[in-house]
């Protein structure tokens, strides 16, 4: 018997698959597309053939009230509080970086969350915005991670804004940047709009979906806050903190 | 009358606030159709007392823009105010209302009136913000009349005598502009008059939002958002007074009959910043959902002007306007939220960053993370706008809601 704890970001649903031991122990993600019903149907569909789902399932994110099965919803933030406590017992800051929103989490050296923040109404610092920029490059985002490897030089994106840094990148192209270098700065000005978000004032943790595709985000991360890293599973962490906040087991017990 | 674990009962004072305000606004329908009474536009916390004392129908542009906003209409309106060269970054109140105008539309049609009154003479007080000053003049060039006002300085910390009298004298410098519109003498008696029952009508809000204090509470911030109507519209008049004696009276009826705001009452909150006309509703039905009511906000308590005093109405119509929370230097701000957070036994405060207000967006500055550390009440900014719904994000703002009060509980 497993529980499920389900995300239904903008981009992705994510689900997790949780023990009687609040051990992780199977994923599966979907793109959400149109219909969170559809997107959550297919991850308990996924989890059902294999595994005995105890339910309600737990939700968060967007459309974490878009799901025909028994539910329970959750903040996302909470959630992923819950989570990242459960993994490191200390205080710490999170930033998380999704398709559409950016976040910044203080959690406390109890656990709890004493300060958060979401990015403002555009997606600048977003994976919307690789994403978006990837298209108009006709670079795949999972290219990026390649080409970024050989960045000679940093260019500067000053844009906020997404459709104004494709303009600015073609300016650039046009003056002899290379794509590498470019991609590179993509990767700092996503950075740039996290961490202006809040002080990061003791351990960083490092999640969501941007981070896991493009993991050369976490080591320019690591470069500016050495005490920082980006858990395993990390975009799965939400959907995981779903399960642990209605678990009975204390996060001391495990 | 009892009340269930659901259900948000309505104030039955609403009833009377439709007819004073429905007075209100026919009064201002036949001086605009007979001429017969001047109209005087005036900003919100302007020199109402002043213009009502000279006989002045009164007419507030920013409840014009306040109801195109709560009847979702603005965001028709402020394209055509942008084409016409106005920022959709600044105030829109202002951008709506002039849009509105420039599309010959107003909510006012529904009740009689053919166009927003005519005025003939505009008067402000820059005291909240410089905007109303550009906005009014846009209005004096339309209609070619005078458009008068006070300069109040920005950023008060000491409100020493030289300010009060500046601002004192530039009231007495209306007065003979004012008398050139009316054709009448201005007359010390009527204006302590209305100085008299300004404060009377102020005193009694004042009074009406404490009841929040008590726990629960027996009205919240989105009805005291409807509700400050005669307040603002009709402050100096003896209808607003007898109007918040009866909203006094039913909020005192629900204390002794144990009625809350929200059914639950769990959470009190303190709302910093410019309502979301837009979504006064759905915001109402979120927190009472959450069990949270918001007891205390600096908007509605912006029109208590308890300092009004008909011994010496000059000195004290200057000291109530400068003392204003929005005119005030950050430090007297903090000390104010400070002892409004003590009062209303507020759990944690929200922040709405108005995209289009500046003035009201009192976390620019960083007194959230200072009033944090100096009360240790957790805070939550929500971007948004006080009219403007293309500046604000609902799902993203629902989930720091949700997260917020979660938040607290875990306190």
């Amino acid at each position: 018997m497993y529980r499920l704890g389900i995300d239904l970001g903008s981009s992705y649903t994510k689900g997790v698959l949780v023990d009687e031991n609040n051990q992780m122990v199977d994923f599966h993600c979907v793109k959400s597309g149109y219909n969170f019903n559809n997107a959550s149907a297919k991850i308990i569909a996924h989890f059902s053939e294999k595994y005995e789902i105890v339910y309600p399932v737990y939700t968060c994110g967007y459309g974490r009230e878009q799901i025909q099965a028994a539910f329970i919803s959750n903040s996302e933030l909470i959630a992923l509080a819950k989570a990242v406590f459960h993994l490191y017992h200390r205080a710490c800051s999170i930033i998380d970086i999704g398709g559409q929103d950016t976040k910044f989490i203080q959690v406390n050296a109890l656990g709890q969350v004493d300060k958060f923040k979401m990015n403002r109404k555009c997606a600048a610092g977003t994976g919307s915005f690789i994403e978006e920029i990837a298209f108009r490059l006709d670079v795949t985002p999972a290219e990026f991670t390649e080409f970024v490897k050989e960045a000679t030089d940093e260019v500067k994106i000053n844009s906020y804004c997404t459709v104004f840094a494709i303009s600015e990148i073609i300016g650039m192209i046009k003056n002899g940047a290379i794509l590498p270098n470019i991609i590179l700065g993509i990767y700092n000005s996503i950075i740039a709009r996290s961490i202006e978000m809040a002080l990061v004032e003791d351990h960083l943790v490092i999640t969501g979906g941007l981070p896991f595709m493009h993991p050369t985000i976490v080591s320019l991360f690591k470069d500016k806050y050495p005490d920082s890293d980006s858990p395993e599973h990390s975009q799965f962490l939400a959907a995981y903190g779903c399960v642990l906040l209605h678990s009975k087991i204390s996060d001391f017990e495990n | 009358m009892s009340q269930t674990q659901s259900e948000l009962i309505r104030l039955q004072s609403v009833n009377a606030l439709k007819i004073t305000m429905d007075n209100y606004f026919q009064g201002l329908k036949q001086a605009a159709e007979t001429r017969n009474r001047k109209i005087a536009w005036c900003t919100s916390v302007g020199p109402a007392e002043l213009l009502y004392s000279m006989g002045f129908e009164v007419y507030f542009p920013e409840n014009h823009g306040a109801m195109l906003g709560a009847g979702k209409n603005a965001d028709k309106y402020i394209p055509t105010a942008v084409a016409h060269g106005y920022s959709p970054d600044i105030c829109s109140y202002l951008t709506s209302d002039i849009g509105a105008f420039l599309q010959n539309e107003t909510p006012l049609q529904k009740s009689g009136f053919s166009s927003v009154p005519r005025p003939d003479i505009l008067v402000f007080n820059t005291n909240q913000c410089r905007e109303v000053e550009d906005w009014f003049s846009f209005y004096g060039r339309h209609f070619k009349v005078p458009v008068i006002g006070i300069h109040t300085p920005l950023c008060i910390s000491d409100l020493n005598p030289e300010i009060i009298k500046s601002v004192s004298d530039q009231y007495h410098r209306l007065i003979p502009e004012l008398e050139k519109v009316t054709g009448k003498k201005f007359d010390i008696d009527r204006f302590r008059e209305t100085v008299g029952l300004s404060h009377d009508g102020c005193v009694l809000w004042k009074q009406v939002l404490q009841k929040a204090q008590n726990l629960p509470s027996p009205i919240n911030f989105f009805d005291a958002a409807i509700h400050m109507g005669p307040i603002v519209v009709m402050r100096g008049t003896q209808p607003a007074v007898d109007y918040y004696k009866i909203l006094l009276a039913e909020l005192e009826e629900r204390i002794e009959n144990k009625i809350s705001a929200v059914p639950v009452e769990k959470f009190r909150i303190y709302w910093e910043g410019m309502p979301l006309w837009y979504k006064l509703s759905n915001m109402a039905k979120l927190f009472a959902k959450l069990d949270t009511c918001i007891v205390a906000s600096t908007y509605c308590n912006s029109w208590v002007f308890d300092d009004l005093d008909p011994a010496d109405p000059f000195t004290s119509s200057a000291l109530a306007y400068c003392k204003l929370f929005i005119v005030r230097s950050d430090s007297v701000k903090e000390n104010v939220l400070e002892q409004m957070f003590k009062d209303f036994t507020i759990n944690g405060i929200i922040y709405h960053e108005s995209k289009t207000c500046a003035r009201n967006s009192n976390n620019r500055f960083g007194m959230q993370n200072r009033m944090f550390k100096r009360t240790g009440v957790p805070f939550l900014e929500i971007n948004g706008d006080l009219n403007d719904p293309r500046c604000y994000s609902e799902e993203q703002s629902i989930i720091a809601i949700e997260t917020f009060i979660h938040q607290l509980s875990g306190r």
